[in-house]
């Protein structure tokens, strides 16, 4: 029941570039993705946001593809696409039905072989990027909070605390030299994984991926990269304005242990015995209980990443937006009663045992959605992607689950005490500038 | 995969090869003898089930008692049952890895769910219980009416609210779909006797659809859906009765100032059809073309070419009795009037020119190629599934769509973009900084302005 059996095979290309495949006939239809490793963490100093706005570029054109075809090519397909920028992963993804494998392999080649962009292109998508960073960020209520705002507090090695969306002075100062340099510095097959999952065989799909991208040349060996922070020691405040709400929120992040360590497995089932939807003890105990929240948020990355697809320092982050008429302190000592709970008691054995059949059957979930419906297993290749990456091993996707499934509540426990230290870690309020009507 | 193999791979695009055949998963239907209509689909690509428990009755049905009623009803649904506490619901359903949601949108109210398949039984008993058996416990209630109005408040500071607000109260008028959130008053206003009775006189077996699609086998399902749900007792079904709509002559601008916003949300909208219109399809591949797709032609020109925005959108929304046809951008708030310049003339463009063959085959290709994607998955299917019952569409929707698809023709995308992209009487709706925005809005019609603050 709880070992699964996703078929996969894998081989690596003389370039370095690896490759995974996972099968399944259920749908004429098949998600492609190729991810990169390197993401926002290690963008270059004075150059905030510059990831981002870079994963914009690979959109603008390649040797054959110029601007607009990559688009095109896919849409007018019967597909759809798009990419994402992460702490330490960057990817480009399709879902297509599946007689249009062979044209997104070509593409997927054409730009890790050769990005071809210009001023004006790079001048338009930062245009865009601004317009994103304002829809998402400056202009909606608690935007940015607390993804933004926490690590600048928690952390003090610029790769971990610098502003990931950027600075707009930053965007600005990106050239057309900067991108071809990012590009021949990360953007090479032997620091990315090429996925395959759906509707293709692994011969078909090794056949093309050799076609297409068996000539790319492995490029140079990649920078040395320190990303290490220094013990985190201390309690780490900080405070933000809320220009649009007008409820009091703060954000509480804990460093997270390494993946795959025995701690790592405990403090997921602690992350969720917390903040697993209603049931979980936050939630209940500050919404539904004693009403001093209206809203509780948590996890490891939240909410931009998770548990497996992060690869450097992180936090567990808990979000609580609060009634104004409880001051800041009194939320947080609420909150700080909860963690003081688990780190006395740890958790009741039964609250264990659901807590795994629920991490179970939402781990299921991801691997097939992930996206929503519309990219079909995207949660399977990010997985396959990051255990590929980060532990080159993709067939963790089978057998991750067992640590999970055997943590006790003495582990439990003791990673609560270890890990959610009151005397050691960030916290960073949102101050309303607006009053409540009431 | 038919390919040649060339010297240089990469001097030519790729074809595209053979299609492979999309079969639709056979469903399984029965009616109840209670009314309730049932549609089941096997998928077995992992070992869980997922559905919702729909009745044809929203926020529409009791707009004249109180706007936002399905949804405080929806919402105090599950928190109590005659047998089971708010806790205990909860810790069930995580014991049992599985998931709740109960909500209501204007035409329906709904409680879906999605669990293992191992503990199916387990996950129905419950649905069947808050379907029947709510207490509406008086503390749950004002939680929530707590929280609900916490929630409007955040909601009115948020440009993307305040945008679809105003436009569904200009399109929609006297209608109930002109109302998408009640006020702080009027939550403050429910009683509980009023959730009661809503949930009484919609909550009912012939009011109902239940739709499950998973890892299961059809027939063992539908025994099982018979036992827990068979014993429900009928009722009479509502009817919610139909309002006309105003009469839009000539554009008009609507500006909601929203003080201190550093961008400018737009929507340009205009009344247009339901999903069981005849036209649907001609339309939705016109809106396709126009902004539906990432190389639509509004996407293109303002955020590809001129950089005004990050996601600009346009779309064709079927509510149950009307329907409306939209555009959103989030827009720099210097280019305010030449955003509008351009989604205008994009939207002239598709009334008067016919489209060139090339690319109405590509957008045919993206529609039909887009709805395929909905087989691979249980949420995909559901979803689909929903859009054809819910809608009372034929039967063997999901077979024919893609033929229906291509064998629609230039002609047919200039018809619909005449008949339902109404340029002349679009409303144009503006979100942001009264200041910043200056007398960019005026010059495309005469201007109304708002507060975002409820009236």
């Amino acid at each position: 029941m709880n070992e699964l059996h996703i078929p996969l095979e894998t081989t690596k290309l003389e370039n370095g570039l690896r490759v995974v495949i996972s099968p399944d006939r259920t749908a004429p239809v098949a998600t492609l993705g190729v991810y990169y490793n390197i993401g926002f963490r290690l963008e270059p100093r004075g150059r905030s946001g510059f990831a981002h706005l870079f994963e914009h570029m690979m959109f603008q054109g390649s040797e054959h593809a110029g601007k607009m075809m990559h688009i095109k090519l896919i849409n007018s397909s019967g597909g759809v696409l798009n990419g994402s920028t992460h702490y330490d992963v960057t990817n480009y993804y399709e879902s297509i039905p599946s007689n249009a494998v062979e044209r997104v392999l070509w593409l997927e080649a054409d730009r890790m072989r050769a990005l071809k962009v210009d001023d004006e292109n790079l001048r338009n998508q930062r245009d865009v990027v601004k317009e994103e960073v304002r829809v998402n960020v400056l202009n909606q209520p608690y935007g940015g909070f607390p993804w933004l705002d926490l690590p600048p507090i928690a952390f003090r090695n610029w790769a971990n605390a610098h502003n990931f969306y950027g600075d707009f002075a930053d965007l600005d100062a990106a050239s057309l030299d900067d991108v071809q340099q990012f590009f021949r510095t990360y953007y090479s097959p032997a620091n990315a994984v090429l996925l395959m999952v759906g509707d293709i065989t692994p011969d078909e799909g090794f056949v093309l991926a050799r076609r297409y991208f068996g000539s790319i040349p492995p490029g140079p060996p990649l920078p040395k990269a320190d990303v290490g922070e220094p013990p985190f020691e201390g309690v780490r405040r900080g405070e933000v304005e809320e220009k649009f709400g007008t409820l009091p929120a703060f954000a509480v992040g804990y460093r997270a242990p390494e993946r795959r360590t025995s701690d790592w497995h405990a403090l997921a089932m602690l992350d969720h015995a917390l903040y697993g939807g209603r049931a979980g003890r936050v939630y209940r105990q500050l919404v539904l209980e004693q009403q001093i929240a209206v809203d509780t948020a948590g996890g490891i990355q939240y909410p931009v990443g998770d548990l497996f697809d992060y690869n450097g320092p992180t936090l567990l982050v808990s979000r609580v937006l609060h009634k104004p008429e409880y001051s800041p302190d009194q939320a947080l000592d609420a909150f700080d009663a909860v963690i003081d709970a688990v780190r006395q008691h740890g958790i009741e054995q039964s609250e264990l045992e659901q807590v795994k059949v629920k991490f179970r059957s939402e781990y299921v979930s991801s691997l097939e959605g992930g996206h929503g419906a519309s990219i079909p297993r995207y949660g399977l290749m990010h997985y396959l992607a990051c255990f590929t990456l980060f532990d080159n091993d993709p067939s963790l996707v089978n057998s991750i689950l067992e640590g999970f499934l055997q943590v006790t509540p003495e582990q439990v426990r003791a990673a609560a005490q270890r890990y959610l230290d009151p005397n050691r870690r960030a916290i960073v309020f949102r101050k309303p500038t607006k009053k409540a009507a009431d | 995969m038919a390919t040649v193999q060339l010297s240089d791979p990469f001097a030519q695009v790729p074809s595209l090869g053979p299609e492979r055949p999309v079969v639709w998963p056979a469903r399984t239907r029965r009616k109840l003898a209670n009314g309730l209509e049932v549609v089941l689909v096997e998928s077995h690509t992992i070992p869980k089930f997922a559905g919702e428990l729909y009745f044809r009755s929203g926020n529409a049905a009791a707009a004249a008692k109180a706007p936002g009623l399905a949804e405080i009803t929806a919402t105090v649904v599950r928190t109590g049952t005659e047998k089971r506490s708010s806790r205990q619901i909860e810790e069930d359903l995580r014991r049992i890895g599985a998931d709740v949601g109960t909500s209501a949108g204007a035409d329906t109210s709904a409680i879906g769910f999605n669990g293992l398949t191992e503990f199916s039984t387990d996950l129905l008993n419950l649905v069947a219980e808050l379907a029947q058996q709510a207490s509406f416990p008086a503390d749950e209630f004002e939680r929530e009416r707590r929280q609900m109005i916490e929630g409007l408040r955040i909601a009115r500071t948020t440009p993307s609210f305040l945008a679809s607000e105003r436009m569904r109260r200009i399109l929609f008028g006297a209608h109930p779909y002109a109302i998408i959130a009640p006020t702080e008053t009027q939550v403050k206003e429910y009683r509980l006797g009023q959730l009661v009775e809503f949930y009484r006189t919609h909550y009912t077996p012939g009011n109902a659809l239940l739709i499950a699609v998973g890892d299961f086998a059809a027939p063992q399902m539908m025994e099982q859906i018979e036992r827990i749900f068979g014993s429900w007792k009928p009722a009479t079904v509502p009817v919610v009765p139909d309002t006309t709509l105003p009469e839009l002559h000539g554009r008009h601008v609507h500006l909601v100032h929203l003080p201190e916003s550093v961008q400018t949300q737009l929507v340009v909208a205009n009344h247009a059809i339901t999903r069981k219109h005849p036209d649907w399809l001609r339309l939705a591949l016109a809106n396709s073309i126009y902004g539906g797709a990432f190389n639509s032609r509004l996407i293109m020109n303002i955020r590809e070419q001129k950089g005004y925005t990050y996601s600009p959108r346009s779309g064709v929304h079927a509510l149950r009795q009307h329907g409306y046809f939209s555009v959103n951008a989030a827009v720099r708030n210097d280019v305010v009037a030449a955003s509008l310049t351009e989604i205008f003339y994009e939207i002239d463009r598709m009334r008067s020119l016919a489209v060139a063959e090339d690319e109405l085959s590509d957008a045919r290709t993206y529609m039909s190629g887009v709805f395929s994607l909905g087989l691979a998955t249980q949420d995909g299917l559901a979803s689909q599934l929903s859009t054809v019952y819910l809608n009372e569409l034929p039967d063997n929707e999901l077979e024919t769509y893609r033929q229906r698809v291509r064998t629609l023709s230039a002609a047919d995308v200039l018809a619909a973009a005449r008949a339902y992209f109404d340029s002349a009487n679009a409303q144009i709706i503006v979100v942001g900084d009264r200041g910043q925005i200056g007398d960019q809005a005026g010059l495309f019609g005469e201007v109304t302005e708002y507060s975002a603050e409820p009236e």
